[in-house]
């Protein structure tokens, strides 16, 4: 059964994907060189060996792809196999199966097996996911993307970081990611909302105090300063940091040495700031409320978070990775959600942002009956203000495939709602056009708030 | 076909599964003496001892050099390990007289010698046995022709 043409040797040694061949004793008659390349394995070592002790797939014993071909009749495509590698090594492979035949009595002579290794495609898949789930933060948006390249690039810094965006926007989980990528990984990381203390007790939370230093200090107790030594300290709502804390923080910035309240002993720390805000911060300096100084201090790394509206293509990933928490959380399988109601989602406008959406999802979640989210599941709010008060389409993320829905209100705004024109534009009669605005549900919400 | 998956459950050791189909295939080429020679090991295996002894005996009355140029690596004989599996634990489910046919069977694909002393005491238990005395008189026959360098495993 060797494959003695010369002619089909070129033909398969000019092949990308291995190929090898067996005979009906599953010898090895045939080895490509793309095959010799991806197993390490020289054509000459392995000739008339059994391909079980040639490659000792795990496949071999309960699933061998030629014995399935044989049994069912039917070739075998794409399935996935593991085979050992000259050095040892597992490889993964996706294999194509089939049986060579005697051409005039058609009995089976043997076996051709072509096949590619997919370890390192499963590599590149893996970092597609890295860059879509940066340190438990999800984002394929170009925005999201480039905050999570800029904090690969500033890992080794121990520099200031200033986190600005709306509420729901995922500051928390930025300045994780930051902490869980820099050079502090291993140290202690201190988290502190600036905006649950009241003015007085800020200070002392942060720096510490001795008994006596005020009413109800009944004790010395560390500040969180003290805790974050040579770690990270998260500083959230720092905008609400009334003034003279500000001055406080603004000397370990600059010194790295502080007081507890009550006590005249300097302290020396080593901590990095990550800081956050929801609030226009320009505003608050110009208002007095926020010092400059501290500002340019707290801002050497600055980044902003683009509210969700205006990342709309983030919104599928967001929406598994929920699907997928909420299935673990409350043990359902729903790992899908309807187009209709997918299209809502994508052209509300989330004021509360990744937060909103997570509640909304959750929310779905808990009614769902089915194995996936329909429409009527989700949020009243929602579904009521998607139409009325759509997000504006953003013009600068990437293209993705667009939807109908958005196709039809793209073109039916570009025409100010004029369906006769839109109609022609996107190359159907009126009435089909009608049809598709009263099944999607959409409506000129110029009139609707009239 | 069938000779073909035949093959592919002897060489992952599925021995019940090798030997319908190797039965089947047999069926289609009954004088094939490579399906005949897997078949013997697959039916000790799965406890049809007289099904293997008759393959047995009507292989080696034809060429019993077939099953003793068996090579335990070329053709990835299992042998060697059954019997070292069935030596050190005499399989409850075998009675003493197929227990010594098996081995016998079996031996006769690494060595000719310990093969025919697993005969001797299996006609020992069945003297009257006319079928186990032909085979014990095809090896001894063979023995005696044979040069001490033409045997294998001793």
């Amino acid at each position: 059964m060797a494959l003695t043409n010369s002619l089909t040797h070129d033909i398969l040694n000019s092949l990308g994907e291995g190929v090898f061949t067996v005979d009906k004793n599953f010898r090895i008659t045939f080895l490509n060189q793309a095959a010799e390349k991806i197993t390490g394995l020289q054509k000459e070592e392995v000739l008339g060996k059994f391909c079980k002790h040639v490659f000792s797939s795990d496949r071999c014993t309960d699933a061998c792809p030629i014995v399935k071909v044989l049994e069912t009749g039917k070739n075998l495509f794409e399935q996935e196999a593991t085979i050992l590698h000259k050095n040892g090594h597992r490889l993964k492979i996706r294999l194509n199966a089939s049986i060579l035949h005697n051409h005039e009595t058609r009995a089976p002579l043997g076996g051709i097996i072509s096949f590619r290794e997919i370890s390192s495609l499963e590599e590149m898949v893996r970092n597609i996911e890295r860059t879509a789930h940066f340190y438990g933060v999800v984002g394929h948006s170009k925005a999201m993307r480039e905050i999570f390249q800029l904090i690969e690039e500033v890992s080794d810094s121990d520099a200031s970081v200033f986190i600005q965006g709306e509420s729901g926007t995922g500051k928390e989980m930025i300045a994780d990611a930051i902490q869980k990528t820099s050079l502090r990984k291993d140290k202690p990381y201190i988290k502190v909302n600036c905006s649950v203390f009241p003015d007085q007790l800020l200070a002392s939370e942060l720096f510490g105090h001795v008994k006596g230093a005020f009413t109800g200090a009944i004790k010395d107790r560390i500040g969180r300063f003290e805790m974050a030594n040579h770690g990270t300290l998260f500083l959230d709502e720092v905008a609400e940091m009334p003034l003279h804390t500000q001055i406080q923080l603004l000397r370990v910035l600059q010194e790295g040495t502080f007081e507890r309240v009550g006590e005249s002993i300097t302290r020396r720390t080593d901590v990095r700031i990550i800081a956050a805000t929801n609030h226009n911060i320009e505003e608050a300096i110009e208002t007095g409320k926020f010092r400059e100084d501290l500002y340019y201090r707290l801002n050497v790394i600055p980044i902003e978070i683009p509210p969700l509206r205006e990342r709309p293509e983030d919104i599928p990933f967001l929406i598994e990775h929920f699907l997928n928490k909420f299935s673990t959380t409350y043990k359902k399988d729903i790992h899908e959600i309807e187009d209709a109601a997918m299209e809502l989602l994508l052209c509300y406008s989330w004021p509360g942002n990744i937060r909103e959406l997570e509640n909304a999802i959750e929310y779905a979640f808990a009614r769902c009956k089915e194995n996936i989210i329909r429409l009527p599941l989700l949020p009243p709010k929602i579904r009521k203000e998607a139409h009325r008060f759509p997000a504006p389409l953003p013009s600068t993320h990437e293209p993705l495939q667009e939807s109908e829905y958005i196709r039809l209100r793209r073109v039916l705004e570009k025409h100010q709602w004029n369906r006769s024109r839109a109609a022609q534009e996107l190359g159907m009669g009126r009435t089909t056009l009608w049809r598709k605005l009263k099944a999607y549900g959409l409506v000129n919400p110029r009139k609707e708030e009239k | 076909m069938f000779e073909m998956l035949g093959n592919q459950f002897f060489l992952v050791r599925n021995y019940p599964r090798a030997a319908v189909m190797l039965e089947k295939a047999l069926l289609r080429d009954p004088q094939n003496k490579l399906i005949r020679r897997k078949l013997i090991i697959c039916y000790t295996q799965i406890g049809e001892v007289q099904k293997a002894f008759d393959i047995f005996l009507s292989l080696i009355k034809e060429d019993v050099d077939f099953i003793i140029n068996t090579d335990p690596v070329d053709d990835d004989c299992p042998c060697p390990e059954l019997v070292y599996n069935m030596e050190s634990r005499i399989p409850e489910n075998l009675s003493s007289l197929d227990f010594h046919l098996v081995a016998g069977m079996l031996w006769l694909y690494c060595d000719l010698h310990r093969s025919i002393e697993f005969f001797r005491s299996a006609h020992e238990l069945a003297p009257s046995n006319p079928r186990i005395k032909a085979a014990l008189a095809i090896l001894e026959n063979r023995s005696r022709k044979s040069s001490p360098s033409s045997e294998k495993m001793q």
